[in-house]
């Protein structure tokens, strides 16, 4: 019976993981990071539609919302949602401009390391450049659905917000399919591109408002 | 001697109760209960686009509430993209931070918004007495030591407002609701600097 019980807590547990996710070694680390290396140089613009999902752990759902991600190289940023809300961001430079349903601000992330911290981490992951960063030890994985790199904070300011971080890179393209934010309480933010444009031409007017 | 009198009844009508300075009537008292079910059913997750303006900083995000179990709420604030603003915890009379941002971890906000959840999370309050105007009833309670009045319309709660001194120091509107879902609601504060407006996504 014992034998039983643990072949079926093996077969339904333990070999999906090992089969799921696997450790990449020193030479597979290199060739994927030149991989991406070659990717972001030849990337001008990415135009994607993403979903994102925001898990807490008392909701049996969750929080799902739409938008369009638009990317001009060196450091143009526009996140846009678009359900169930209308809100804007872009990341030009030092500047985080924001258009809330209507309502324009503009944020000088000069004022904030962190949040200086934040946006760079997100134009950085986009780019798929992360891991130069100093800020994390990274470990990488060849997963189903992709390759995965993870990223624990090592900066004690945004280990408070973001304990871990994770980038799950088409293995055919080597950009980024999926961001997840982790929280140290656990619950995460998990955002799924989809419908993704390479190197089509967008408008300068697309980052401003 | 005419300033007197003239400041002698400012004072009584600064004075004066807020049903008397909203001539509210007086009537008999028959509901010896009032419920407010906004949010009170625990199938539900309450998900609004948020804007609170504290202080003349403003923050955008969305508010969640959930009913985990009886006497029992969880509120958090995120911004849009999903970073985690305050996480906070309502667990019969206890209240837990579990979360909030450096900037926002200040002992007067977190006490005002303890209060502020607190009598939103309220599903029942004894009536003390019973008001009415053309097309409202107005329902005074007393709550977490302080005086309440919940006005309703057509038995549908539309303000719940927080009087000290005759003066309203407080107002919940509940702006757009549909049977128990609150839609469209505001919490403005008229002594502090500080105001919510959430709107069911």
């Amino acid at each position: 019976m014992y034998r039983v019980f643990f072949f079926f807590v093996l077969s339904f547990n333990v070999f999906p993981i090992i089969a799921q996710e696997q450790l990449m070694n020193g030479a597979e680390i290199a060739t994927f990071k030149k991989q991406v290396a070659n990717a972001s140089s030849t990337t001008t613009t990415i135009k994607s539609d993403f979903i994102q999902y925001k898990h807490l752990d008392f909701l049996d759902n969750a929080i799902t919302t739409y938008g369009q991600l638009w990317y001009k190289s060196p450091n143009l940023v526009k996140w846009e949602y678009t359900k169930p809300y209308q809100y804007s961001v872009i990341f030009k430079g030092n500047q985080m401009l924001v258009n809330d349903g209507g309502n324009k601000s503009s944020i000088d992330m000069e004022r904030s390391k962190l949040f200086k911290k934040l946006s760079n981490l997100i134009v950085n992951s986009v780019q798929g450049t992360l891991f130069d960063e100093n800020d994390f030890e990274t470990s990488f994985f060849i997963t189903e659905k992709g390759n995965k790199v993870i990223f624990v904070s090592k900066d004690e300011k945004l280990k408070k917000y973001i304990t871990s971080f994770e980038l799950v890179f088409n293995k055919k393209d080597a950009t980024v399919i999926q961001i997840k934010m982790i929280e140290p309480s656990g619950d995460y933010t998990q955002i799924v591109f989809t419908h993704k444009e390479i190197n089509t031409s967008l408008p300068s007017a697309l980052f401003s408002f | 001697m005419r300033y007197l009198v003239f400041s002698l009844c400012l004072v009584l009508v600064s004075c004066a109760s807020y049903p008397k300075q909203k001539s509210l009537k007086e009537i008999e008292t028959t509901n010896k209960q009032i419920r407010n079910l906004y949010f009170s059913d625990s199938e539900k997750d309450y998900v609004y686009k948020a804007s609170i303006d504290l202080y003349g900083n403003h923050f955008g995000g969305m508010l969640i509430i959930k009913k985990i179990a009886p006497k029992n709420h969880r509120v958090v604030f995120t911004t849009e993209m999903g970073s985690k603003i305050f996480d906070l915890s309502f667990i019969g009379d206890n209240f837990k931070v579990n979360f909030i941002i450096s900037d926002l971890d200040r002992k007067m906000l977190l006490n005002q918004l303890k209060k502020d959840f607190r009598i939103l999370f309220t599903e029942e309050a004894k009536v003390l007495k019973t008001f009415n105007t053309e097309n409202e009833t107005i329902f005074e309670v007393q709550l977490l030591k302080d005086e309440y009045y919940y006005v309703t319309n057509s038995n549908n709660l539309t303000k719940i407002v927080r009087v000290s001194k005759g003066k309203e120091k407080e107002v919940f509107s509940f702006v757009e609701c549909k049977e128990n879902d609150a839609l469209e609601l505001e919490i403005q504060h008229k002594t502090f600097d500080l105001t919510i407006r959430l709107v069911a996504i």
